[in-house]
Parts: C-alpha cells; sequence; structure tokens
C-alpha cells in the first residue's frame, strides 16, 4: 500500500510542482508588471471566471467533446479501411496517397467555411471538420504498420500456403496495432482541435455553445480571463482523451503482448 | 575600411532601434492608425485625410494599417504600440471594462451601418419579425447578444458568421449580419434579393469607424490629437462630397473592394455619417447621452458590468470643437 502511495507521488509529484511553479511565476509576472487584465489577467481572475461559468464551461466542453470523439471515431474507422486498401494494392497506395497528404496540408480554415456549405451548420459540420483534420496521422501510421512486416514472417506465411485474407488478419493487422494505436494518439489531440475550428464555422445552433463559440465570444469581447478559462477547458478535454486513448493502447498492447 | 564599415553598421542599427518614430525627413510627425478592417468605405474619410493631403497640412505623416478579422486594434492602440485606431462604440466599451485606457475622439458614423440582411421573398419588414429562419451573426458583436436578449426570434436558428453571401445565395430562409452598402450590394450583384433592415432602428446604434487613442496620448499629446482629429473630419467631409480619388486608392490597397462597390458605399454612407444631429452639430459628433444608452443596453444585455461614469470616460469630444 505505502509502495503505491510513493509511487504515485513519484508519478504526480513533478508535474504539480511545475505546475504550481508555473502558476506562481505568472502570478507574479502580472503583479509586478502591474499587467491589465485585457493583456494578461492573472491567475486568480481565470480562477475567478472558471468558478463563475463553470455551468456554462461545462455544457460547451460536453459538447465539444461529442463533436471531438465522434470527428475521432470516424476518422479511426475510415483511417483503418483506407490503410487496408492501401496494405493490399501498391498501385492504391501510390495512387492515393499523395491525396492522403493533401488532408494534411489543406488550410482547414479555408475550406471549413465550404464544408458548412456542402454539409450544413450544426454538428454533423463540427464532426466533419475533426474527421478530416485528425484522419492522416491514423492512415499514415495504420498503412506503416501494415506494410512493414519482417520478410521472414512473410516467408513463413508463404511456405504455410496462408492466403491472402490469413496474411492480412494474422500476420498485417496485429502487426499494426501498436503503429495504429500511435496514430490515435496523435490524432486524439487533433480531434479536439477540429471540433474547436468546425464550431468557428458551423456552430450548433441558437442556444448551444460550444467551446469555440465560447472562445470567438469572449476574445471578442476583450473578457481575457473568460477566455483563458475557456482554454484550459479545451486543454482538459484534449488531454482526457488523450489519457484514454493512451490508457486503451497499454491495455490492448499488455493482449497483444508486445511492450510499448 | 573595415572600421567604416562597421561605424555604418552600429549606425543603422541605432536608427532601426528607435522606437518612438522620429520626424522624418521634412520635419512631420509621424503617426499610425490602425484599422479594424481591411480597407474599405467605411474607412474612406481616413484615406480621404491621407489622399487629399489633410494630415499632411496638419504637419503629420499619417501610415494607415489595414486590419481584418481578429485584428487586435485595440489591444494594439491600449499598450501603445500605435497611436490611433479605428473601432466601433461597443468596442471601446468592452475594452474598457477590462481596463483598456482607449478614448473614443471622434465618431464619423452617427447611425451604425450594421443591418441584419434578408430575402425580400421572406416577407421580413423589421428586424423584430425575424422568425423561422437561420440566422448568421458573429458572436463577436455587442449587437447580437443585444438582439438575442431582446428579441424571442422564434425558431430563428442562429449560426456563425461565415464571411460571404454564399450561404445566403442557396438558401431562401437565410438572414445574415451584413454592413448596408457591402453584403447586399454583393448579393444582389449575385441575383440574389436582398432586403437590408437596419439594426439601429431598434434602437442599438453604436458610433462607428470611431477614431481612438490612449487616455495618456490625450493627455501628452493633444496638439497631435488635435491634428489628426482635425484632419480626419476635414478627410470624411471631402470623402462624401468626392470619393473618387480616395476609392482608387482604397481599390489599389485592397483590390477586393471595386471601384463599384466603394462608389455605393460612399454613396450609402452619406445619410449615416451627416444626419441631422452631425449637420447641426458638426461631423464626428459624440454625445453623452448616446454613450450613456449604449453603456445601459450592454449591462442590460449582460455584456459588461455597470461601472459609473464608465459612458462619460470612454470618450473626449474637445478635439472637435
Amino acid at each position: 500500500m505505502k509502495a503505491h502511495l510513493v509511487n504515485l507521488l513519484k508519478q504526480v509529484g513533478p508535474p504539480l510542482i511545475a505546475f504550481a511553479f508555473f502558476g506562481l511565476s505568472w502570478h507574479a509576472l502580472v503583479e509586478v508588471f502591474d499587467l491589465p487584465p485585457y493583456l494578461l489577467p492573472g491567475p486568480p481572475r481565470v480562477v475567478d471566471a472558471v468558478s463563475t461559468h463553470a455551468a456554462r464551461l461545462i455544457d460547451a466542453t460536453l459538447l465539444t467533446a461529442m463533436g471531438a470523439l465522434s470527428g475521432f471515431a470516424l476518422s479511426l474507422a475510415f483511417g483503418f479501411i483506407v490503410a487496408l486498401l492501401f496494405s493490399q494494392s501498391r498501385l492504391i497506395e501510390r495512387g492515393l496517397y499523395p491525396y492522403a497528404i493533401f488532408l494534411q496540408t489543406v488550410p482547414i480554415v479555408a475550406i471549413a467555411p465550404l464544408i458548412v456549405l456542402w454539409i450544413g451548420y450544426g454538428l454533423q459540420g463540427v464532426v466533419a471538420v475533426s474527421f478530416i483534420i485528425s484522419l492522416f496521422p491514423i492512415i499514415a501510421n495504420t498503412t506503416a504498420g501494415l506494410t512493414q512486416i519482417d520478410p521472414r514472417l512473410l516467408d513463413l506465411f508463404a511456405l504455410n500456403n496462408a492466403s491472402r485474407w490469413q496474411i492480412l488478419f494474422k500476420l498485417r493487422v496485429p502487426n499494426a496495432v501498436p503503429q495504429m494505436l500511435t496514430g490515435a494518439r496523435i490524432s486524439s489531440g487533433l480531434s479536439v482541435i477540429g471540433a474547436i475550428v468546425g464550431e468557428f464555422f458551423a456552430g450548433y445552433g441558437t442556444d448551444d455553445f460550444g467551446l469555440g463559440y465560447l472562445i470567438i465570444q469572449t476574445s471578442g469581447q476583450a473578457k481575457t480571463d473568460y477566455l483563458f478559462a475557456c482554454i484550459l477547458f479545451c486543454t482538459l478535454l484534449g488531454l482526457t482523451i488523450f489519457s484514454a486513448v493512451g490508457l486503451a493502447s497499454t491495455l490492448l498492447l499488455k493482449r497483444w503482448g508486445g511492450a510499448d | 575600411m573595415k572600421a567604416r564599415c562597421l561605424l555604418l553598421i552600429s549606425l543603422f542599427l541605432i536608427a532601426c532601434g528607435q522606437s518612438e518614430t522620429p520626424p522624418t525627413e521634412t520635419g512631420k510627425t509621424r503617426v499610425r492608425i490602425a484599422l479594424n478592417w481591411f480597407p474599405e468605405a467605411e474607412h474612406g474619410g481616413f484615406y480621404a485625410a491621407q489622399v487629399h493631403g489633410y494630415y499632411a497640412a496638419r504637419n503629420l505623416e499619417v501610415e494607415i494599417l489595414g486590419g481584418g478579422p481578429d485584428a487586435p486594434v485595440i489591444q494594439r492602440v491600449a499598450t501603445g504600440s500605435i497611436e490611433f485606431g479605428v473601432t466601433n462604440a461597443d468596442d471601446v466599451l468592452y475594452a474598457r471594462a477590462q481596463q483598456a485606457p482607449v478614448v473614443a475622439l471622434m465618431a464619423p458614423y452617427q447611425i451604425n451601418p450594421r443591418c441584419i440582411m434578408v430575402h425580400e421573398a421572406a416577407g421580413i419588414e423589421r428586424i423584430d419579425e425575424l422568425a423561422h429562419i437561420t440566422l448568421a451573426m458573429s458572436q463577436r458583436p455587442a449587437f447580437s447578444h443585444y438582439l438575442r436578449w431582446k428579441y424571442p426570434l422564434t425558431g430563428v436558428n442562429i449560426v456563425p458568421y461565415p464571411g460571404n453571401v454564399s450561404q445566403f445565395l442557396a438558401n431562401p430562409y437565410f438572414a445574415q449580419q451584413g454592413y448596408i452598402f457591402s453584403e447586399p450590394f454583393v448579393a444582389k450583384q449575385q441575383g440574389g434579393d436582398p432586403k437590408a433592415l437596419l439594426v439601429a432602428d431598434i434602437g442599438f446604434n453604436p458610433y462607428a469607424s470611431v477614431l481612438i487613442a490612449t487616455e495618456s496620448t490625450v493627455a501628452q499629446r493633444a496638439d497631435i490629437v488635435r491634428a489628426v482629429v482635425g484632419a480626419s473630419v476635414k478627410g470624411w467631409a471631402h470623402y462624401l462630397r468626392d470619393p473618387e480619388q480616395t476609392n482608387r486608392h482604397i481599390n489599389s490597397l485592397n483590390p477586393e473592394m471595386g471601384l463599384e462597390i466603394l462608389a455605393y458605399g460612399a454613396e450609402e454612407s452619406r445619410p449615416l455619417i451627416l444626419d441631422p444631429v452631425a449637420r447641426e452639430k458638426g461631423l464626428g459628433h459624440m454625445s453623452a447621452e448616446r454613450w450613456n444608452s449604449l453603456h445601459q443596453q450592454m449591462v442590460e444585455a449582460n455584456l459588461i458590468e455597470k461601472t459609473a461614469a464608465a459612458a462619460q470616460k470612454a470618450f473626449d469630444s474637445q478635439f472637435l470643437r
């Protein structure tokens, strides 16, 4: 029991100390230079904003989480299917991979208004933007995992007259799991960013506010303390999804027998 | 040779390091004005003062910096990195509520050009009749929150402002915010049937394209502020009288804005700037009542906290006299 506690302390101690140090320096900076709130609000003001607007911030975070998780789930499913296709045909991979890279480099802010025009305002628009932003890491990592196979293992399967499907599901897919999970971790953070950007353009309609809505509103009104509170909730959301994916991969990889 | 090079380099570095804007070669004072949007008709008077030499006549060399969405005009002015800015009255009150020490100096638009653009076919005549449509409004400006607070807006789905009119053209049950001389013009040009409903008509009417500076600039450089305000007023008068040359200049800076729409903008701006009050009290006039009522409305709609004398301190019309 005691060993557990010591272990826990070792885990959370350093980030907590860093957090306290960062918070105090921030507070000192604001106090020493007497910075006005429109430039940089001090930690007490931000804490105040969090407690004043707690209900709305939580509602907004849940809504944004819905957009981000839906986009993330879609990108996982679609990315996996695309990677499977790529792994089955060099021709398809060569032909389409550049366009997958295109997804990564496209300035999402520029096409987001078009996405809204095509598929409409509301949750579906938010999910679409989140999906596009988080898709590429899944495709790239899963494709790599599916195609970079130890040739000796491929020979072994061939020697035993394994069918194409057997090679795919007994060799390639298991081999790809660790890399797919790495892609999922990258995409988990991206999906939140995608949802926020999506909310800038698509929104959810009159009375439903995501974090993206609150960010636009508070920055437009120079309410920097409230804005910082929104950003804090965005990062907490990203962190939560990231940790969940991390936990899932640890469990999965344990089952797979591989070490992360 | 080497020594001379070093000397030149250090002189150059010294010249670069000077942040206080030095007088120009001709002895003029350099000041900068940061705009809240891309150069458009709503900034016409400031450009006219530059184009027609009103700033030069007051011994000023003015550089006008174009803005855009998210241009931090008030922040740059408040921190002193830019001397003057152009923004709207509601933003001045927002910023002052966050302790940004900016003051409004002149207000070209007595009537705010903000409108809600609906389809003629929708049969909506007034803003309080808005119902059962999609309404695109930005969450930034105060008017959108005031509208939500004031009217039931039954069945109105409020969505983010798309920044163009393509949604409007594609959907007959779509309305959006705009400037009365801008979005409706574009929508009409592209075959739409826009009808513009002025937000000012519901009584929410912040002064627009307001010239601002910091409290300390006003206190310490009053002569310069007087010169900039005076020349800007003359620039606006000139722009309303004869906008052509200025519009060509704006067009060269922002080719997105064609000469036709700029001419239309100048034409439509005249009644909004030279309303009966401005005709009587002078172009750029600001009144305590107007600032007070705006403050009152923003407090009512929960946009800012009620602060004593907030409205009176937000503007200074001594330079208009």
